[in-house]
């Protein structure tokens, strides 16, 4: 490592690579940088939220996304689980109630082992972390400023952008950020949010609904248009048919106008339903904002180097390198544009951006086939494209749909109503009928899909599910049994083993 | 509607639905031809598929043709069967109605098969009965469980729970009749025959069985009874009887509060798990070191310490005695010596009070009474021989599942069941089951999965220089706010230079629904590149394959 260092460094720049942003994409990609012999600094300053809220270490995965979701959300599925350990012969007596100090707490010392676990690798890896915020001086400069406002420069050969985006309020709507707050903010309360209303129906938004319903919270999702845009949208609507029938209020097409706060200190939101134009409002403890993230890029200088942004979207326009329009500075994860926005595919096209910076590599990310899983009370995994998208790019008649409602053995004892179990594999119509996508509701959904997307990166077609064995008594089963076409018209509807 | 009635009784849906559904648009006088079928049904049928052939687009015929002949021949047939000294013909004879035969004669009888199944017991089998299906119920039970130990770590204030296991018993019965009910369903929606009873070849020339003093026979027969778990003898092991196996597990009526366990395969692991888990005080009495012996070594060593993790009592370089009865249950007596000291003395001890001795020391094919001995090859183990084809040593007459002995999975018996016939009855010459990379999953605490070659296999198999081996153990983030832990372990196992993953083996949270999609990826030649090119699903443990260093 020593020697690599020494051969790597011209004396022209401080480093060979500074990161600007410790998310899960900027880490990922200054380690790989690091490992291979590169001189490299990372830049990490967490601005606070609007409410005050602020973390370590790590980005949104980390502190205020993934890690502190699907956490709260094996909380709310152990509610269920009370529920289901009665059918299952356990007697439990008196209601069960929740404390929300036990879980945030447990959950917020989780999140802060792993910010300190960040800052250790980060050492380990000879990584220079500075808890500053960075911007572009020039091409080759990056200014960090800190807390106290004490400016230190740092230049670099190449300069990579990583800093996210954050959760956005919607701007005409009187009192949405004096009284809510966003997804920032849920997982530090220090006390129930209690009863809560949550616009908008992005992932994130059913996401903590979800949770918050499994731990028995009244919660309302208010939906404008649709649920889980860009998603499948059959699958989208098994999953807020499940949250519906499991407790979770929907309020559709319908469109917040104002957050008044009563002198009870109760939040009065007023709604127009769209399906009848009349006015609506209800009183709630909370109001929780999902309505979009927004690139960390006002910040950043990019101005004053001409570094290309998407008009609409704020976001940076990057080639399939990830590189910007100038030639030396680039940008992966969440802030680059038409990228999803999924913790992986960042960490992934980090490292690779890493490899291919230190000449290791020509490998470029693949974009294609990324599987994802929402993490839903009744969960939804999926790779490949939607039946829509697969209808826009190959014709209604140039797909073959494979379909299956299962049901789990666990809903069985359990009584559990499994009409939103299902399975959908899109392949091509004819010929090897090569998998386009695949579906699954059901438990365990991100264990389940997984090893299918391997699948699909491999190329795999029904033919192949078809040719494995399953394993029995699973979920994950169904799929590779899965064999009525909806074009059919057959009941999909699974009996027996 | 109307219902055609032959004079013999039977009624006949297939003409119905032919009749309305395509005859009447082309003419024949339908009252007529119905008049006449019973009595001179050889006949009209003759004429009804010549009047498909020629009038009817060619997809009528085809169905027509296929399911026109099997309803025929069940007229006849029944009307042989009126004759105890008559033989009864079939196209396919099943024997044995659990996982394998339902499923061979279900797919035979949609190829237009004329087909019968026999079954002794119950349908659907071990798995359905004695099997997978009550055990992952029980499973389930014990997973609530654990559950209900993190509760408190996870905010929840579920107070002091108590299990019933009478409640769990009722419904889990409940549950699996609703299947027999099912399956017996399934059978008549396709038409074919359940004849409950014992099988049993007898000395025909042509392969025939013998059920309750009627004779059946078949040009395509298949053998699928199954097994059952082995026993020691009171011979071997005084008072051995007095202890039960799987199948009396699943007739406890109350959670046994004193357990002994013999055997260290996965049926022992399991039981084990979940009468331990579920609150009895549970010991597990192993021949040598480990459980799981034939898994690879990691799963093995992981899967004996988990064991003693969640409290199970493990005696190792143990046999069970002696067994007898007192006041107060069962006294089993243990012998243990450890090879390794060759010097130490054979070690004497009892276990008190014991309510529940089961022993899990294997399984055995189920081919008693069935007077297979002409001409039908068994090992020495009395499994019967077959071929990749699924073929005995004697023509006409197949095995599947588990009297063949191996891969003793339901899966694995299905899909040898339908490929058979396909095989059979649809022309489909080269249809036979792959055997290799089979994933399963052994549902201790936490389940297991595994698929193809155990590094073991791959050295003995590649040498040593072509094997590459990828590893991982973690904490799921499940435990990352409970007091209790259990570690996920993954290996891969990969050979020669393109690094072909050819086994995939794993313990932890979740790893029974994780298998089956890498499962899929295997069976298509996946290499370690294919692997990281995936990305991955955070966060999740699985994702933990596709990023392994």
């Amino acid at each position: 490592m020593y020697f690599a260092y020494q051969i790597n460094h011209t004396g022209k720049y401080d480093y060979d690579l500074v990161v600007i942003g410790g998310g899960s994409g900027g880490l990922a990609c200054s380690k790989e940088a690091a490992q291979l012999g590169q001189r490299v600094a990372v830049l990490d300053f967490v601005e606070p939220s609007a409410k005050g809220t602020r973390w370590g270490l790590g980005g949104t995965c980390v502190n205020v996304g993934c890690i502190p979701k699907k956490l709260m959300h094996q909380a709310a599925l152990l509610g269920t689980a009370v529920k289901d350990a009665k059918k299952y012969g356990w007697q439990i007596p008196g209601p069960v109630s929740h404390d929300w100090a036990t879980m945030a707490g447990a959950v917020q010392n989780h999140v802060r082992s792993l910010n300190w676990g960040h800052r250790v690798q980060l050492q380990d890896k000879k990584v220079k972390y500075l808890n500053l915020k960075g911007s572009l001086a020039d091409e080759h400069t990056v200014k960090g400023l800190s807390k106290a406002g004490k400016e230190t420069v740092l230049t670099a050969k190449n300069i990579v952008i990583a800093t996210g985006g954050r959760p956005k309020y919607p701007t005409n709507i009187p009192g949405a950020m004096e009284h809510g707050f966003t997804s920032d903010d849920i997982f530090w309360l220090k006390k129930s949010p209690g009863k809560t209303s949550e616009p908008a129906a992005a992932h994130v938004a059913l996401e903590c609904a979800g949770f918050l319903t499994g731990i028995g919270l009244d919660t309302t999702v208010m939906v404008r248009s649709i649920a889980l845009r860009g998603f499948d949208q059959q699958m989208a609507g098994l999953v807020t048919d499940y949250m519906e029938a499991y407790g979770t209020r929907f309020a559709w097409k319908s469109v917040p106008k104002k957050v008044e706060k009563l002198p009870s200190g109760a939040l009065q939101v007023t709604w127009v339903d769209g399906q009848t134009g009349s006015e609506a409002r209800d009183t709630y403890d909370s109001v929780l904002w999902a309505v979009g993230r927004a690139p960390e890029t006002k910040a950043l200088g990019l101005d004053r180097l001409n570094v290309q942004l998407n008009n609409a979207t704020g976001k940076i326009v990057v080639g399939a390198d990830e590189s910007t329009s100038v030639p030396n500075i680039f940008a992966f994860g969440d802030i680059s544009e038409g990228r999803p926005e999924l913790t992986p595919t960042a960490i992934k096209a980090g490292k690779l951006l890493a490899r291919r910076l230190a000449g290791q590599s020509t490998e470029l990310m693949n974009y294609d086939n990324v599987p994802t899983t929402v993490f839903t009370p009744l969960e939804y995994g999926c790779v490949g494209l939607s039946e829509e998208e697969a209808e826009r790019r190959h014709g209604k008649d140039g797909i073959e749909v494979f379909h299956a409602f299962y049901k789990p053995l666990e809903f069985t004892v359990a009584e559990r109503d499994a009409s939103q179990c299902y399975i959908k594999v899109i392949c091509e119509r004819g010929a090897d009928q090569k998998i386009l996508g695949l579906h699954f509701t059901g438990p365990n959904a991100g264990e389940v899909t997984q090893g299918f997307s391997m699948g699909l990166q491999c190329g795999a077609t029904y033919s192949h599910l078809l040719q494995t064995v399953g394993i029995h008594p699973t979920c994950a089963e169904e799929v590779v049994k899965v064999g009525i076409t909806k074009r059919s018209g057959l009941d999909a509807a699974v009996t027996g083993c | 509607m109307t219902i055609v009635k032959s004079d013999s009784g039977i009624y006949t849906p297939l003409l119905q639905f032919i009749m309305t559904q395509q005859w009447l648009s082309l003419g024949p006088p339908i009252a007529h031809l119905a008049r006449h079928i019973a009595p001179a049904s050889f006949l009209v049928m003759a004429i009804l598929i010549q009047l498909t052939r020629t009038r009817a687009p060619c997809w009528i015929a085809h169905i027509v043709n296929k399911q026109l002949s099997s309803s025929f021949r069940r007229l006849i047939r029944r009307s042989m069967a009126s004759d105890p000294a008559e033989t009864t013909r079939f196209d396919f004879l099943v024997i044995g109605g659990g996982s394998g035969g339902l499923a061979g004669a279900r797919r035979a009888a949609e190829l237009g098969a004329a087909t019968a199944v026999i079954e002794s017991h119950k349908l659907g089998g071990t798995c359905v009965n004695v099997g997978c299906v009550p055990k992952k119920v029980m499973w389930n039970a014990a997973v609530h469980a654990e559950y209900l130990h993190d509760h408190g770590d996870y905010g929840f204030d579920a107070g002091n729970a108590r299990f019933s296991w009478e409640t769990l018993k009722a419904k889990r019965d409940n549950y699996v009749s609703h299947l027999n009910r099912i399956y017996r369903n399934n059978l008549d929606k396709a038409k074919i025959q359940t004849i409950q009873g014992h099988a049993r070849f007898t000395s025909d020339p042509e392969p025939t069985v013998e059920v309750n003093g009627r004779k059946f026979t078949a040009p395509h027969i298949l053998i699928a009874t199954g097994g059952h778990p082995s026993v020691m003898s009171d011979e071997e092991v005084p008072g051995a009887s007095l202890g039960i196996t799987s199948d009396g597990f699943f007739e406890l009526e109350t959670l046994p509060k004193r357990s002994v366990i013999v055997g260290a395969g996965y049926i022992a692991v399991e039981m084990a798990g979940i009468l331990c888990t579920l609150g009895s005080k549970t010991s597990l009495v192993i021949r040598q070191t480990g459980v799981l012996r034939n898994f690879d070594a990691y799963i093995s060593a992981n899967c004996t310490k988990e064991l003693q993790n969640s409290g199970v009592d493990l005696w190792k370089n143990t046999q069970v005695k002696s067994v007898s009865k007192t006041g107060r249950g069962l006294e089993v007596t243990l012998v243990t010596k450890d090879p390794e000291k060759k010097n130490d003395e054979e070690k004497i001890s009892t276990i008190q009070d014991v309510d529940c001795l089961l022993w899990a020391i294997g399984r055995q094919p189920n081919t008693n009474g069935l007077n297979i001995s002409r001409g039908i090859n068994t090992d020495e183990r009395g499994h019967i021989v077959v071929d990749e084809f699924q073929n005995t040593s004697r023509s006409g007459i197949y095995a599947v599942g588990d009297v063949c002995g191996r891969a003793l999975l339901t899966p694995v018996a299905i899909a040898a069941g339908r490929k058979l016939a396909h095989r059979l009855f649809e022309g489909k010459k080269d249809s036979k089951l792959d055997y290799s990379c089979i994933p399963t999953v052994v549902f201790s605490h936490p389940p297991i999965g595994t698929v193809g070659l155990t590094e073991e296999e791959a050295v003995k198999s590649r040498g040593k220089e072509n094997v590459k081996i990828y590893k991982t153990s973690f904490t799921p983030m499940y435990h990352a706010i409970t007091s209790r832990k259990s570690q996920c372990i993954m290996k891969l196992v990969c050979v020669g230079k393109e690094e072909k993953v050819v086994g995939l083996h794993m313990q932890g949270l979740g790893c029974d629904e994780m298998l089956q999609g890498f499962a899929v990826a295997i069976k298509m030649g996946a290499t370690k590149a294919d692997f990281d090119r995936t990305v991955a699903i955070h966060p999740t443990s699985s994702e933990e394959f596709v990023t392994m260093r």
